[in-house]
């Protein structure tokens, strides 16, 4: 049998309506935009290295039921959302309730509210280049929006953990707005993880829209397992002298995709994009950053690095679009790739486009492997070459890893990093 | 201790040693010296284990055991040490980390309990007094960044931790201040002890006024061709190495095959 060129349309009809009318109506419209909508093949460009990984069946349209009291048991340093399946868990949840930081799920909103937020949803992120946004506007049963307003700050990082717990195939469709006010901040720890071994997709959307002056830092711990095809977009719209902060730490699955746009929209904003990723076995990673400078004199600052073992793959694809209007940016863009074995394959692009004349733009890509002069010097010091090699390895994403700015995050990528140096090496 | 014999390496299949015979006894300290590119380096490396050189024939024991048949964290285990020439850089390691984790796979090699990091704070603090580092040196990455002499220093200072039983000294001299020599040499003075045997590389008389070597060999072309007690090294200062009948080292820029 073929495979089936089109989304199946099974993956347009979302099954809860427990949302009010406005984002019903939303939810028809984006559906019946994407009817027909193509899958991504070898030729589509964007998903040209990672099409191959995308396996789709018509079980998994099907949303996934809840379950029940899932994730109350997680401890985290903070405030916190659990979303099981998609859809939230208020009994498992904990986090103020305050005048200037709103925090409501989709259903609780009021009509007006609700229909001011159907009008926002989606503005952040391209729909022509990350389609399976338009998937989870379609699908969405739940989702959460934050509405900080002017120079209201949240104390202490909000966790919102995305799980997914799967004992038949299905979908899950998280979805974030939030929406910062003036001089606001929060830092926002996204977690995806995820129980169970039949074949799910999660399909997540994030969308941060910051006013003059905000401040957002975003962590995005995707650790779903290996059952689980995750593809996610994050949109991002920044307006003058706002501040956005990414963290993304990722590893690898049979399909991770992530999609990370940000529009710099007012002058002097500025955003630092962090990215790690770690693949093995026949692990796959997609991470497509595209920062687009529309005003004048905005900085963006991005670093990347992969590290793939084994046979498995990563890719990223960093597009910076420099507007005319966009005088005196200052974009940087660096991606370092480690291969840890001969069988591991990493790709990597750059797609700079710049219409402006006074900037200052520098990129770098490279992709290497483990320096043997420095792993001699290690083990010449009775290291064992295994530690050695995860010494080496760990040097390569210690400064990201370093940078996250939660203690309690870096410690679960420390541990989950301790169990895919668990597996790789073996031989050493 | 250390006893070498009829040893030959290559290196992308060019012979560089050409049938070295050495033999060190317990407590001993020997001084090579020879032209540049002559392979004193490349013996440091062999018997460090650096399979970036093929051991083509000859045979090496360290206390009788066969050392070429050994990997070389084993070797290291086993109490061999090399101060490298050119210390490597490695960014995103901590010095710290680098010889904590050292220390520590030698204790549990000992079967001697790990150091955790209070403890190894503490030792790292005052061995890195003996060697002039300041302790801010720990924090940073391996070498990175650090000069010459400091690299050097943070060579001696891995030896003092991990004390070994033969170390190998490779031009840990060059480079180095007046001050900072000293610092080296009394060093180096304190790992010498009678069960411990040292072989250190050099070019230069000076380090051998303050660390006064048994034995003085000169290795030009892949071979030891003379060897002597200390005086060799004071009648090489004053001669160079023409009358031996070799190309002089100031002259010896390119490589003596
Ligand atoms: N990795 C290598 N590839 C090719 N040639 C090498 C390599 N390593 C060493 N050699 C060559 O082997 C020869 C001996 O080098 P070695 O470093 O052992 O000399 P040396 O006696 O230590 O010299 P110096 O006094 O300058 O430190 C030189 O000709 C050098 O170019
Ligand atoms: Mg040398």
């Amino acid at each position: 049998m073929k495979p089936a060129s089109t989304l199946s349309t099974a993956f347009l009809h979302p099954a809860g309506q427990a949302l009010p009318e406005p984002l019903l109506a939303l939810r028809r419209q984006r559906g019946a935009a994407l009817v027909d909508m193509p899958l991504p093949t070898r030729k589509t460009e964007n998903w040209k290295y990672s099409s191959k990984y995308l396996k789709l069946t018509d079980e998994m349209a099907i949303s996934l039921p809840t379950a029940g009291k899932a994730g109350s048991a997680l401890a985290v340093p903070g405030y916190k959302v659990v979303f099981n399946n998609g859809v939230m868990m208020p009994e498992a949840s904990e986090y103020p309730d305050l005048e200037d930081i709103l925090i409501q799920r989709f259903g609780d909103l009021s009509e007006a509210e609700a229909s001011e937020l159907a009008e926002r949803l989606d503005s952040t992120l391209d729909n022509k280049t990350v389609q399976f946004a338009g998937v989870n506007s379609a699908r969405f049963e739940d989702g959460l929006v934050i509405r900080l307003k002017p120079d209201a700050v949240l104390d202490q990082p909000l966790f919102i953990i995305h799980e997914v717990t799967a004992d038949a195939s299905g979908s899950a469709f998280p979805r974030i707005f939030v929406d910062a006010g003036r001089n606001s901040r929060i830092t926002l720890v996204e977690e995806y993880i995820s129980h169970g071994h039949e074949a799910v997709m999660v399909n997540a959307v994030t969308e941060f829209t910051l006013a003059e002056g905000a401040n957002i830092t975003n962590i995005r711990l995707s650790m779903d397992g290996d059952n689980v095809q995750h593809i996610g977009a994050t949109g991002v719209l920044q307006q003058r002298s706002s501040r956005f902060e990414s963290h993304c730490v990722g590893f690898g699955g049979p399909l991770r995709r992530h999609d990370l746009q940000v529009r710099l929209e007012g002058e002097g904003a500025e955003c630092k994009l962090n990215g790690v990723v770690v693949t093995q076995g026949t692990q796959h990673y997609d991470n497509h950053t595209s920062i687009e400078h529309v005003a004048a004199r905005c900085d963006s600052e991005e670093t990347y690095r992969n590290i793939a073992a084994d046979k498995s793959h990563a890719v990223f694809n960093g597009r910076i679009y420099i507007h005319q209007d966009a005088q005196k940016s200052n974009a940087n863009m660096n991606n370092k790739n480690l291969l840890l074995t001969t069988g591991a394959e990493i790709d990597t692009k750059p797609e700079l486009e710049i219409y402006a004349d006074d900037v200052k733009c520098a990129h770098g890509a490279t992709i290497g492997q483990l320096d043997e002069e420095s792993l001699f010097y290690l083990v010449s010091r009775g290291i064992g070459r295994r530690e050695a090699n995860v010494l080496l390895t760990m040097a390569f994403i210690n400064e990201l890893v370093s940078q996250i700015p939660v203690e309690a995050v870096r410690e679960t990528v420390q541990s989950r990093l301790n169990q895919f140096f668990e597996k790789a090496f073996q031989e050493a | 201790m250390l006893s070498i014999k009829n040893l030959h390496a290559s290196v992308e299949g060019k012979e560089i040693l050409k049938g070295i015979n050495l033999e060190i006894k317990d407590g001993e300290v020997h001084a090579i010296m020879g032209p540049n590119g002559s392979g004193k380096s490349t013996l440091s490396q062999v018997l460090a284990g650096n399979d970036a050189f093929e051991v083509t024939s000859g045979e090496v024991t360290l206390n009788g055991e066969d050392l070429l048949e050994k990997s070389t964290e084993e070797r290291a285990r086993d109490g061999v040490f090399l101060a490298f020439q050119y210390p490597v850089e490695i960014p995103g390691v901590s010095n710290l980390q680098f010889m904590r984790t050292a220390v520590n796979a030698m204790r549990h090699h000992n079967g001697e309990p790990e150091m955790n990091a209070a403890e190894f704070m503490k030792l790292a603090r005052e061995v890195s007094k003996q060697v002039d580092l300041d302790p801010a040196f720990l924090k940073r990455g391996v070498n990175e960044g650090f000069s010459g002499g400091e690299k050097k220093r943070n060579e001696i200072m891995q030896a003092l931790l991990l004390q070994p039983k033969l170390a190998i000294l490779d031009e840990t001299d060059s480079g180095l201040d007046i001050d900072a020599l000293k610092v080296v040499a009394d060093g180096v003075n304190a790992l010498r002890s009678k069960d411990r045997a040292i072989l250190m590389v050099t070019h230069y008389q000076r380090l051998l006024d303050h660390i006064v070597p048994d034995y003085v060999h000169v290795l030009a072309g892949g071979r030891i061709i003379k060897s002597g007690g200390r005086e060799l090294a004071l009648e090489l200062e004053e001669r160079g190495y023409g009358w031996l009948g070799i190309k002089d080292e100031a002259t010896a820029a390119s490589p003596a095959n």
